[in-house]
């Protein structure tokens, strides 16, 4: 094997190893090999590579390429879940949503435990639009595999764009219970909560996020990223808190000492922007100004009726 | 019927924040004024690309760009959103709300929805949408005269017809872009210019 097969042949197990989604050098370096007919020599990184790089060439619509590789790998696994899986993915390219949508119930008929089957299938409703179909789909698919976080995460964000923010509530909490130390998804109950007008619960959980990122770091370091994004969520549920009389969906008390809660997030905000630099002098005066007391345009947005 | 003009800061901006993400719904509002009879979009804020559907920072980002727009001595005039998919084309129910926002403070309110189909080509790639009364629903707006929105004879037009070829091969040329932050990426880190974006402009657009 010459040297540029070995060559090639190494950053192709490179990229598979780091998951990298270079498409384009995937088929550069892989069409080589193809040609070549070097697969055969390769034992049975062979097949690996078959399906990397009928990805790969899927991505960049050369379905010859594809067709290919697949083909090949359908002649040694006949009847493969995986192979089905890749050769939806080939379909879906070309091939209009019903036509891959049946191919997938079909497969889902004769074996339901095909998760990337499932997930295939759902995207493809995503879509296309049909997220009624979407959400059915997903809930069942949770009922069987309840630890696919991300597909609660998932889920939550097609209620969300339904406008159904408490069933998004409630898909999040399974989420928080597969994954209790991931900051960004208690964020995201957060402004979820918030969005469902339950302001005791968002404040309560915009604080667990900022409990979450900090526990690791001293309490005078300045806030970035989750936690600037919650101390602006506790610093906005205290104001529409001090505004009006706020129920609880989910019976969440309300914080004790406000105001002095109000205060702390008011100066966290500023100390994030006392530590930036100069050129964003103007951005900063506004965020200073916004921050001061009930000066508030009223700009709250009736998410939920 | 109130005639509305774009300018080129205000479609580079939209442009732009949809380029930077071409897999996601991206929102913003527009800056502008009224000046006898004609709504005159100058200027953009762009906000969200994370999670288009939760209200909190869309909430304070809303009240930021408004005094942003004070300072400018403009209004917010309307709302823009990219949608996920090319051929979405929908107003969604978080633009609506938004849009109506706008519209309690300014009457005369737009939105517009990025064409998918048009934003790689020499047309004005945007759709724009109109609170129909009394029921105050957004509807793609349809020209009396059946003239398509952007071309002649429409209520909208661009302040100069080669804006979208320009957007098209700054994104192209010199990925700009990249350089674009919205409010989203302004919680990450502060330091970006969300309001401005003076790095994300070509040079001989003063702001």
């Amino acid at each position: 094997m010459s040297a540029s097969f070995g060559s090639a042949l190494h950053s192709l197990a490179n990229y598979r190893a780091h998951n990298t989604r270079a498409s384009q050098e995937v088929l550069e370096k892989g069409k080589l090999l193809l040609n070549s007919n070097a697969a055969s020599k390769l034992g049975d990184d062979a097949w690996a590579f078959l399906e990397q790089l009928a990805l790969a060439a899927i991505d960049v619509a050369k379905y010859d390429v594809a067709d290919e590789c697949i083909r090949q790998l359908a002649a040694k696994f006949p009847e493969s879940p995986r192979v089905d899986v890749l050769t939806g993915i080939r379909m879906e390219a070309t091939q209009p949503p019903e036509t891959v949508l049946k191919f997938y119930e079909e497969l889902l008929e004769a074996d339901s435990s095909n998760a990337a089957i499932y997930k295939r299938q759902i995207s493809v409703l995503i879509r296309t639009g049909k997220i009624e179909q979407a959400v059915l789909k997903l809930s069942e698919y949770l009922d069987t595999f309840y630890s696919d976080v991300e597909g609660w995460v998932e889920l939550a964000e097609l209620y969300s764009s339904c406008n159904q923010y408490t069933f998004a509530t409630q898909a999040l909490s399974h989420a928080l219970l597969l994954a209790p130390q991931n900051p960004f998804y208690v964020l995201q109950f957060a402004e979820t909560a918030y969005s469902a007008d339950d302001i005791p619960l968002a404040v309560k959980m915009f604080m667990l996020a900022i409990d979450t990122v900090d526990r690791h770091t001293s309490d005078e370091s300045i806030p970035t990223g989750v936690s600037i994004r919650a101390w602006y969520g506790v610093k906005l549920c205290c104001r529409v808190l001090s505004e009006r009389s706020c129920s609880s969906a989910s019976e969440t008390p309300l914080p004790k000492n406000l105001n002095l809660l109000d205060e702390l997030a008011t100066e966290r905000v500023l100390t994030a922007y006392s530590a930036g630099g100069t050129d964003n002098a103007t951005g900063r005066e506004l965020v200073f100004s916004w921050m001061g007391p009930s000066d508030r345009s009223g700009s709250r947005l009736h998410f939920v009726h | 019927m109130v005639n509305y003009t774009v300018g080129q800061l205000a479609y580079l901006k939209i442009f732009f924040h949809a380029a930077k993400h071409p897999h996601l719904q991206v929102n913003g509002v527009l800056l502008g004024k009224k000046v006898s009879g004609t709504v005159e979009i100058v200027d953009a804020v762009p906000l969200l690309h994370h999670w288009t559907s939760l209200s909190p920072m869309m909430e304070i980002g809303l009240d930021l760009a408004g005094k942003h727009a004070e300072s400018l001595e403009l209004q917010l005039v309307g709302y823009y959103q990219a949608s996920e998919r090319l051929d979405d084309t929908a107003l969604a129910p978080v633009g609506e709300k938004v849009a109506s926002k706008v519209k309690e403070g300014f009457a005369d309110a737009v939105a517009f929805v990025i064409d998918g189909e048009k934003i790689g080509s020499d047309d004005a790639a945007l759709i724009p949408f109109i609170a129909q009364l009394p029921s105050s629903s957004w509807r793609p707006y349809a020209e009396p005269g059946s003239a398509a929105p952007f071309t002649s004879g429409s209520l909208f037009s661009l302040s100069s017809p080669d804006i979208p070829a320009r957007a098209v091969a700054l994104v192209r040329d010199q990925q700009l872009q990249r350089k674009f932050g919205d409010f989203d990426d302004h919680l990450e880190n502060v330091t970006i210019d969300w309001l401005r974006n003076r790095a994300a402009m070509p040079s001989d657009i003063q702001q």
